[in-house]
């Protein structure tokens, strides 16, 4: 049969090709709006380039996607990296500020206490402490 | 800087653009119907095919553009299938969240039912339309192979790009594009001589 094929899909382009013919006018003229519409935008310099341009500074990408997108496609990028970095500083602000907070409840409960602050340092305060507490 | 595609005399000219595009449209609405079976979804492809080939690629030679545009072609496709596999996964998730009773109430198969490209040709004669019977069952035939053995036939065959052509369109191995194409005329002919049907 494989001799046979180009034969046979000639065919059956033959009958592709009378299907296409026979497309019904409204889409046919769907069809024609499309077109203009595309060529509108081609001939439009101003927008050709800023698309080209923007898919200069995309890179390789696969899709065509449009110059307004890749402008937005950009833009959230940026917002997602600002965020990421916003959050990051937060994270930093909010350990750092954790920190001092324990430091001053430590701070405030030595200040706070009946002993004086020395006796913390005097080692003959804490033998007296643990002796005492042995002859209870 | 952009380049001025219109004043380099090696890259397609407007009028170039515009030709090619017209010759083009109707075969690519058709490719697309046989794809996604919808006549507004395939105008959709067709007309978001047509704007990515002008807006990213028509800085290209004249000779560049049936190949770029079939590629263009196939993934606007392919994209159209994704977006609808995402969008009914979310009606699914949100439609058994609803009532479930009517669920099926707005449901109409007949708008399921491809369009029928034979639909205004009530008025021509008998024999024209015979022609038009067999053109519909081919067309139907076409619609029923695996969609990289229809991409493989309709690119090959019908937008007459060679083989290494239809491998990059395609994105696969020239030898894959071979079988594509052998096992889409085989399945094409079952399915003919199944309905008694001789070209």
């Amino acid at each position: 049969m494989s001799t046979e094929d180009p034969d046979f899909a000639k065919k059956i382009v033959t009958c592709l090709d009378r299907g296409a013919e026979s497309v019904k006018a409204g889409a046919a003229y769907r069809l024609q709006l499309a077109r203009q519409a595309a060529l509108a935008r081609l001939a439009d310099p101003q927008r050709t380039a800023e698309s080209q341009l923007a898919s200069a500074h995309a890179g390789t990408g696969s899709g065509a996607m449009g110059g307004g997108r890749s402008f937005w496609a950009s833009g959230r990028l940026w917002l997602g990296i600002a965020i990421i970095v916003a959050a990051g500083f937060g994270f930093q602000q909010w350990q750092a500020y954790q920190q001092l907070h324990d430091l001053e409840e430590t701070d405030a409960a030595i200040l706070s206490s009946d002993l004086p602050i020395d006796a913390y340092l005097d080692r003959g305060f804490q033998n007296w402490l643990k002796r005492a507490s042995d002859e209870d | 800087m952009a380049r001025d595609a219109r004043t380099d005399p090696q890259l397609a000219t407007l009028q170039e653009i515009s030709a090619f595009l017209a010759e083009v449209e109707r075969r690519a609405f058709k490719q697309a119907m046989f794809a996604v079976r919808d006549e507004d979804s395939a105008l959709d492809v067709v007309q978001d095919a047509m704007l990515k080939l002008t807006e990213k690629y028509s800085g290209k030679p004249a000779a560049e553009l049936p190949m770029l545009f079939q590629r263009i072609l196939q993934n606007t496709i392919h994209d159209h299938f994704r977006r609808r596999k995402v969008r009914l996964t979310w009606t699914t998730v949100l439609s058994s969240l609803g009532k479930g009773d009517e669920k099926d109430e707005d449901f109409d198969p007949l708008e399921t039912l491809p369009a029928k490209s034979d639909s205004n040709v009530a008025a021509d004669p008998a024999a024209q339309f015979e022609q038009v019977q067999i053109v519909s069952i081919v067309e139907e035939a076409l619609s029923r192979l695996p969609a990289r053995q229809r991409e493989a036939f309709l690119l090959r065959y019908w937008e007459e790009l060679d083989v290494a052509e239809t491998a990059a369109a395609m994105g696969c191995s020239e030898g894959s594009v071979k079988t594509h194409c052998s096992r889409a005329v085989h399945a094409l002919a079952a399915m003919l001589k199944a309905k008694g049907v001789s070209l």
